[in-house]
């Protein structure tokens, strides 16, 4: 007994010495912090996640920081440039030599691939290489989230999905042309087109069909992802073979994964890290902008594709079938200020449309409808609440679904009162944001009056809000992104001749659509429109914020 | 002994089958889709079906824990994420060595805490040092881990910078990009994590030791090996310490078993790519294969240490047989 206790004293001494001289010990060689002045090439641009990305592979990731990183990492046939909006949401050819050539009934794209684009490998970029990226996105071994970008349509991808196809007919490469067939008409093919999933990849990515994907594949875009070790970190440095137009002025981006949002902060205020990328504790932005300042040099906002809102049950039985008066009413009614604000300082601007700022078609001037519904509500827009649903509000019971966490029970609090005024006695059902989204979906769970609910673009077009969230005539029994399950068969048919439509028509038609849609038949309360609050380091340098993919890696310097 | 053994590993058996079955019952009870959910947001019906199909969800329940069974015994494997699909096995071999690097230093540190300060409130008690001793126990026992690890995290991390403020480095092998690497960064990365883990357990185990120390000194034997004059040192070591330290060791078997399952809130706060966070990951994401890995393993532990303990005991503690 007497040795095993002084063999346990032993190691304890020797635990609490090791403790005490690790703690004293030099601290780790950090990149070590530049002083604030003017911008430098090369360096590394440290970013922190606290959470994991999805995958690292390009025809697997289908999560905003990925897509967000992988901006100055892939070449596409069509991108946004480097610039900020409205100039960084005008889609462009990149790879392209220059804008398609489209057959007269609007079903057959053939592009020209511009020469001199390489993949860090050394590879050269072929409108093989975008064939590939669409075999692959389609290949029903890796059972893409993504591939609905082409799935519905590209002619023969469908096929390729089913298992019935080894690559997409559809899509044809010979020498440095590409051609697309497509099932219909499909203007948003080019907005399609500059998604991440549809960038060139390169001969030995296309091959592989494992459906864990790969977590470092070759790119052609300014830079590439070296390595990649899940749950911990991300490796980007600059393409050596990179001869295009954009930016690439720092050598490499390191992004470290799983720190609480409390940490993230503490490391950009000191200067180890250089940006939050998904964002730090929502508590700590008002004093952030006020030790900062606003779009000055650290702290930045910006909005995004985004928009939140109630979704008014529009089926058989629920309060808003072939109801728009009630619709209106609580349009009318809804405190759009005291919602936001549940969202924390700065984080997102009241609305009153359905197409968010940024989306083509929506100007500054036109972000929020003028004559539409009140961003702010006062005793006035209260009586014109009441009139409308005076009548209209059938047994004055609703039901009203909400995530149980964040500010969705707060949120629907302020819903709750708003709609006591009118004389609706809503009930609140809180769940965990999962099970609310995949319930919504399924018509015969959807039980609710009012939905909380918001949607992001997955690209800049608006085919991708007004169809693919209202389109009466796509409504199924499961996965509808129509959780407001509006059918309006004018308005549908409407939706469906706007999606024909090209450039400025395009643009001109959605925006009457919207503006029409709410004014006499409101499938929503559009809410507000969230803001990225943006916080980066003394260090960062060159900040750009594309309003598509937002930060620009690729145009980020050192200071 | 051996009969012993057997008997116990046939009650693991029955606990591994009672926790798994439990878990996935409870998996299964919340009503949120996980097909759904791996499809993405802009799936149609016909890929949520395909997804669906993909992850192996559209067996009913039985038939799913039935192959989990299967691929466990048969070929040792826990299944991928739904979420990217990656080897459960994989996940948790990573995460396991970095919930190993804070239970194992946080044990040695509660333990280089608690004993002497259990010893000598025993054997000076009401004494300054005792009440000193028991108000540090109030306080550790008293006090959330997750206020103490903000605290220090801030105070002494971000604040004064003495160490870093959260993070995990790599004894070996540091991943490409790794900014630190090798035992004297993991250890430093280490240090706030191991004092937060202990704080608790080493309240909690000084005064267990000083109670069990106390009792022993008011035993017979220990009044007649004083009798016959053995000096005080020999007494404390030879025959107090060496029945206190029983419960001791039961204690501290159980607490690790269950600690290696995952620590969540030291993890979480401080960054450590563990168990715990995988299973908190898991939860969120709705991810049943990586939270059954963690379950499995975290199962397994107990079942292990326990044995451990067990078989432990008899050499301790010679009147102890296994029948």
């Amino acid at each position: 007994m007497d040795k095993r206790l002084w063999f346990s004293a032993a190691t304890a001494a020797v635990g609490a010495g090791l403790m005490v001289a690790t703690a004293v010990a030099a601290p780790t060689k950090a990149s070590a912090p530049l002083k604030a002045g003017k911008a430098t090439a090369g360096g590394t641009i440290v970013t922190e996640l606290s959470t994991d990305v999805d995958y690292t592979d390009p025809q697997l990731t289908y999560y905003q920081p990925m897509w967000e990183l992988e901006y100055a990492t892939a070449c596409k046939l069509m991108n946004y440039p480097d610039a900020e909006a409205p100039q960084g949401g005008q889609i462009q050819p990149e790879v392209a030599a220059g804008l398609p050539v489209i057959s007269k009934d609007g079903k057959t794209y053939t592009f020209t691939i511009k020469p001199g684009y390489k993949f860090n490998t050394g590879e050269a970029v072929t409108a093989l290489s975008f064939k590939r990226a669409i075999d692959r996105l389609t290949d029903p071994k890796l059972a893409s989230s993504t591939s609905f970008l082409v799935s519905d349509i590209v002619v023969g991808a469908q096929a390729r999905l089913d298992g019935k196809a080894s690559s997409v007919s559809g899509v044809v490469a010979s020498g440095n042309k590409l051609t697309f067939k497509l099932t219909h008409p499909a203007p948003d093919l080019l907005a399609r087109l500059s998604t991440p999933p549809l960038q060139a990849i390169d001969s030995k990515l296309a091959t592989n069909e494992d459906p864990q994907g790969v977590n470092n594949a070759a790119s052609c875009g300014p830079y590439y992802i070296s390595a990649r070790t899940p749950n911990r970190s991300i490796t980007i440095k600059r393409n050596p073979n990179y001869k295009g137009p954009r930016p690439h002025k720092i050598d490499a981006i390191q992004v470290n994964v799983g720190n609480t949002p409390e940490v993230i902060f503490q490391n950009v205020t000191k200067g180890t890290t250089d940006y939050a990328e998904d964002g730090v504790d929502p508590s700590e932005y008002a004093g952030i902008a006020q030790k900062y300042g606003i779009n000055k040099k650290q702290f930045f906002t910006r909005p995004e594709l985004e928009v939140d809102y109630l979704a008014l049950n529009h089926l058989p039985g629920r309060l808003f079938a072939n109801n728009p008066s009630l619709a209106k009413a609580v349009n009318y009614a809804v405190d759009r200020h005291a919602y936001t604000a549940q969202r924390g300082f700065l984080a997102g601007n009241r609305t009153n449309r359905i197409l968010p700022p940024g989306m083509a078609g929506v100007t500054k001037k036109t972000e929020i409808l003028k004559g539409g519904y009140p961003i702010a509500v006062d005793n006035s827009t209260l009586s014109k609440a009441k009139s409308l649903a005076t009548g209209h509000t059938a047994d004055g019971k609703g039901l009203m679904w909400a995530p149980n966490r964040g500010p969705g029970p707060l949120q629907a609090q302020i819903v709750q009162y708003d709609l006591k005024q009118l004389g609706i006695d809503l009930q609140i059902k809180l769940l965990p944001r999962a099970q609310q989204f995949t319930d919504a979906r399924v018509k015969a769970n959807a039980d609710y009056d009012i939905n909380w609910s918001a949607w992001g673009a997955d690209y800049n077009d608006p085919f991708d809000f007004i169809n693919i969230l209202l389109d009466g005539s796509s409504i199924a029994d499961t996965a509808n992104n129509n959780d407001a399950y509006y059918s309006n068969a004018a308005f549908t048919n409407q939706m469906h001749k706007a999606a024909l439509l090209f450039g400025e028509q395009r643009d001109a038609a959605y925006d009457q659509l919207d503006k029409a849609m709410m004014s006499q038949d409101p499938p929503w309360t559009p809410i507000l429109n969230r803001l990225n609050r943006l916080f980066v380091s003394s260090h960062f340098g060159c900040f750009l914020y594309n309003p598509v993919f937002e930060v620009d890696f690729a145009a980020a310097c050192r200071t | 002994m051996f009969q012993y053994i057997i008997r116990r590993l046939l009650w693991a058996v029955v606990i591994f089958a009672a926790v798994t079955v439990i878990t996935y019952i409870i998996f299964f009870v919340i009503p949120a889709d996980p097909a759904a959910l791996a499809a993405g947001k802009s799936a149609t019906p016909e890929f949520v079906a395909q997804v669906r199909h993909f992850l192996h969800l559209d067996r009913s329940i039985p038939v799913q824990y039935f192959y989990f069974v299967k691929n466990l015994i048969v070929h040792g494997s826990l299944g991928t994420s739904y979420v990217n699909r990656r080897s459960v096995d994989t996940i948790v071999g990573e995460a396991a060595p970095v919930t190993a690097s804070l239970v194992f230093g946080g044990a040695i540190l509660w333990l280089a805490i608690a004993v002497p300060i259990g010893i000598l409130s025993a054997l000076k008690p009401r004494s300054l040092a005792d009440r000193m001793t028991m108000v540090f126990v109030l306080i550790g026992i008293s006090l959330p881990v997750v206020w103490i690890g903000l605290i220090l995290q801030w105070a002494i991390g971000f604040k004064l910078g003495w160490l870093p403020n959260a993070g995990y480095c790599d004894v070996i092998n540091p991943p490409v990009g790794a900014t630190c690497g090798g035992v004297v960064d993991w250890a430093r990365h280490m240090v706030l994590p191991w004092i937060v883990f202990a704080i608790l357990f080493a309240a909690i185990y000084a005064r267990m030791v000083r109670s069990n120390v106390m009792d022993t000194l008011g035993e017979d034997y220990v009044r007649t090996a004083r009798a016959k004059g053995a000096p005080e040192r020999i007494v404390l070591i030879k025959h107090v310490l060496r029945n206190a330290m029983l419960p001791v060791v039961t204690m501290l078997g159980m607490d690790i078993a269950v600690a290696l399952g995952g620590a969540i809130f030291t993890e979480s706060i401080f960054g450590l790519p563990g168990l715990g966070r995988t299973a908190v990951q898991g939860l969120d994401n709705f991810d049943l294969p990586e939270v059954m890995g963690v379950v499995v393993f975290a199962t397994l532990c107990v079942i292990i240490f326990g044995l451990l303990v067990d078989i432990l005991y008899g050499f301790i503690d010679p009147r102890i047989r296994f029948e």
